[in-house]
């Protein structure tokens, strides 16, 4: 909505009974309601949309990055509709969307994949015989699904019947969709992915990589660009690789290709994302291009006005999700209200958020609260503004993934790039609580015990010239 | 008045003398203290060294930047603590951590269970959420049901410990 309001495009924000208040409403130059808080009768409410896309005279549909961003028939629908749909049509995303499709494209364009099914797999006993050919561990997963959601490894035979009942039952709520697929699970890989962008007219361009190694739950916490790990060999190979799935499946709009890259450096393609992530901010510091902006010239029908050999990249970004969720509790998702809320700005530092005090979030949907993203001319900086940005940034009210953040960015391995994607268990497990000076423990007793003290008392609230000046400071 | 705080891996004994005076031990502290946002953000400064102190709800804290647990327990509950009965069967009640849907529930009422045996999976955010138990105990009671929606803090299940408390936590004084 930033980028069309820059563009002179007219938005039509639609939103849920629970999100009347949303920032993406208040954003919009119109906005109207589709239904009550769960997304099947709301955001999951194809007809709903287009009807609303139409009544409203839309050109275009833009679907976001959740909820049907990655649905081929509500891609038809758009299209059928007369609208633009932003982002690749239907027929694409069946060929890439799916998983083992997609793996079978990888494998038919020469592109590696990990050992394993190639077929969605029918029932436990397919997948049993699947497990022994493959070999222990493997990783159990929705065939048509992301985000982690549904995803188990089986470390054993034992294990494997449990884990199948969970996964589908998971994938079911989530997806709609019970399939599964599984594959033998690489060990201490890293989780590199290849920003790609297509044009109609034939264009394939890779934007470079991200690092995604830094996750809970198979879900991402952190990324950054360039990957610390990848070399310019590794780069080229996971560039072409992603290009040449992009070219095979015809592909056109922003896309992702993700691939787990093993310690002794060969790489696996896992899945393509046929939609814009929520990390592309990282990318877009990097390359200075903005990739929604490019969404919509493609959907257009516009070339994509440069190639391979025009994309720059510039310095080192991270991005880190702010996410309601206790990283001391096993990151499991928490609800609540925030009661005060300071966002941090600055040098380098570009928040997308839509937070504001006092302000319910409800646990209806993602716990993705915010992204905070450093950029820097390189990589020690981009991290030092990001631990400097994280120092400032407080949320009361509702326990958020701040405190990890702020271990992860002062821990040596990965301040030295040393991390996989078994790092959060490795390094964080339950939660590592930091060491305070004494007169920071001190500072914390006097403020806590005169908050107790004066919560008996009334309140006399004044702005000094000292606060009016701060206000004016960050206004500079 | 007297404060027993525990501030992080620290704890800090302080009083606050009649007069307003802030004294740790028996020193005073040269502390210049501002409540920059009700109840919420302070600025202290001792002896020309600044720290930012937020509260972010329940015993959460944070200094600086770092997030730590606060825990104040004033003088009238010091003296409770101290004199109260210690090694007492601790009951452990494991709550909802957020709302949902309790889909299975693994142990039954007087089941001995050990530190990490699965308790509760709780379906929400359509993912579903194994709650272990934290240490070695008895399942006293079964509060709630499998298949039934529960609210964010709801008591599911108590579990009596088998290993003598550790310490007594004072919740008098606490803050908020």
């Amino acid at each position: 909505m930033r980028t069309c309001r820059e563009l002179g495009i007219a938005t039509v924000a639609v939103y849920s009974e629970i999100d009347r208040g949303s920032p993406h409403v208040r954003a919009a130059d119109e906005a109207y309601p589709i239904g009550a808080a769960p997304p099947r009768e709301s955001y999951l409410n194809a007809e709903r949309i287009i009807a609303v896309a139409r009544r409203a005279g839309c050109d275009a549909v833009h679907p976001g990055y959740g909820f049907l961003s990655e649905n081929a028939d509500f891609a038809d629908a758009v299209a059928n509709a007369g609208l633009l749909f932003v982002g690749p049509p239907g027929s694409v995303q069946r060929a890439v969307g799916e998983k083992t499709s997609a793996r079978r494209l990888a494998a038919a364009s020469g592109v590696p994949v990990a050992e394993g099914t190639m077929q969605p797999i029918r029932d436990l006993a397919e997948a049993r015989v699947t497990a022994e050919r493959v070999g222990y561990p493997v990783l159990l997963k929705p065939a048509g699904g992301g985000g982690g959601k549904g995803m188990r490894v089986v470390r054993e035979a034992a294990e494997l019947a449990g884990a199948w009942a969970s996964s589908t039952g998971e994938a079911m709520t989530a997806f709609g969709a019970s399939a599964l697929l599984l594959e033998r699970l690489i060990e201490h890989a890293r989780h590199i992915e290849v920003q790609l962008f297509a044009d109609a007219h034939g264009t394939v361009v890779s934007l470079g990589e991200r690092d995604c190694s830094v996750q809970r739950r198979h879900q991402k916490l952190i990324e950054e660009a360039p990957g610390p790990a990848v070399d310019d060999a590794l780069r080229a190979k996971v560039s072409a690789a992603a290009t040449k799935i992009a070219a095979a499946a015809g592909y056109v709009s922003a896309g992702t290709a993700e691939f787990l890259v093993a310690p002794d450096g060969s790489i696996y393609f896992l899945e393509m994302n046929t939609r814009l992530q929520v990390e592309h901010p990282v990318t877009e510091l990097v390359t200075g291009l903005d990739l929604v902006a490019l969404q919509l010239r493609v959907a257009a029908g516009e070339p994509l006005g440069f190639g391979q050999d025009d994309v720059r990249r510039n310095g080192a970004a991270i991005e880190l999700r702010i996410t309601a969720e206790d990283p001391f509790g096993g990151f499991l998702p928490q609800g609540g209200r925030i009661e005060y809320l300071r966002e941090p700005s600055g040098p380098g530092i570009r928040m997308d958020s839509g937070l504001a005090a006092p302000m319910t979030v409800p646990t209806d949907y993602d716990p993705l609260l915010a992204k905070l993203i450093a950029w820097g001319p390189d990589r020690p900086t981009a991290i030092a503004r990001a631990r400097r940005a994280v120092r400032e940034m407080i949320v009361a009210g509702l326990p958020t993934s701040l405190p990890f953040h702020s271990f992860v960015l002062g821990e040596p391995d990965f301040v030295a790039g040393r991390y996989d994607t078994d790092y959060v268990a490795t390094h964080w497990g339950g939660g590592a609580r930091p060491e305070i000076t004494e007169s920071a423990a001190i500072a914390a007793a006097l403020a806590g015990v005169a908050r107790l003290r004066s919560a008996a008392r009334p309140s006399v609230t004044a702005v000094g010239p000292w606060v009016r000046s701060a206000h004016e400071d960050a206004l500079r | 008045m007297r404060y027993a705080v525990v501030a992080g891996d620290r704890d800090v004994a302080l009083e606050v003398s009649p007069d307003g005076r802030f004294l740790v031990g028996d020193a005073v502290v040269a502390a210049d203290l501002v409540e920059v946002v009700r109840g919420r953000l302070y600025s202290v400064v001792i002896g020309g060294r600044t720290h930012e102190v937020a509260f972010l709800g329940g015993d959460r804290v944070g200094v600086d930047g770092d997030e730590i647990r606060l825990t104040i327990v004033d003088e009238r509950a010091v003296a409770v603590a101290g004199n109260g009965p210690r090694g007492a069967a601790a009951r452990e009640e494991i709550r909802a951590p957020m709302p949902g849907l309790l889909k299975r529930v693994h142990v039954s009422e007087g089941a001995a269970v050990a530190a990490g045996d699965a308790l509760i999976t709780l379906e929400a955010m359509k993912m579903e959420n194994e709650l272990r138990a934290t240490h070695g105990g008895t399942v006293s009671q079964i509060a709630a049901t499998e298949g039934t929606k529960v609210e964010g803090g709801a008591l599911l299940m108590v579990i009596r410990s088998t290993l003598p408390a550790a310490s007594v936590a004072g919740p008098a004084g606490s803050i908020r």
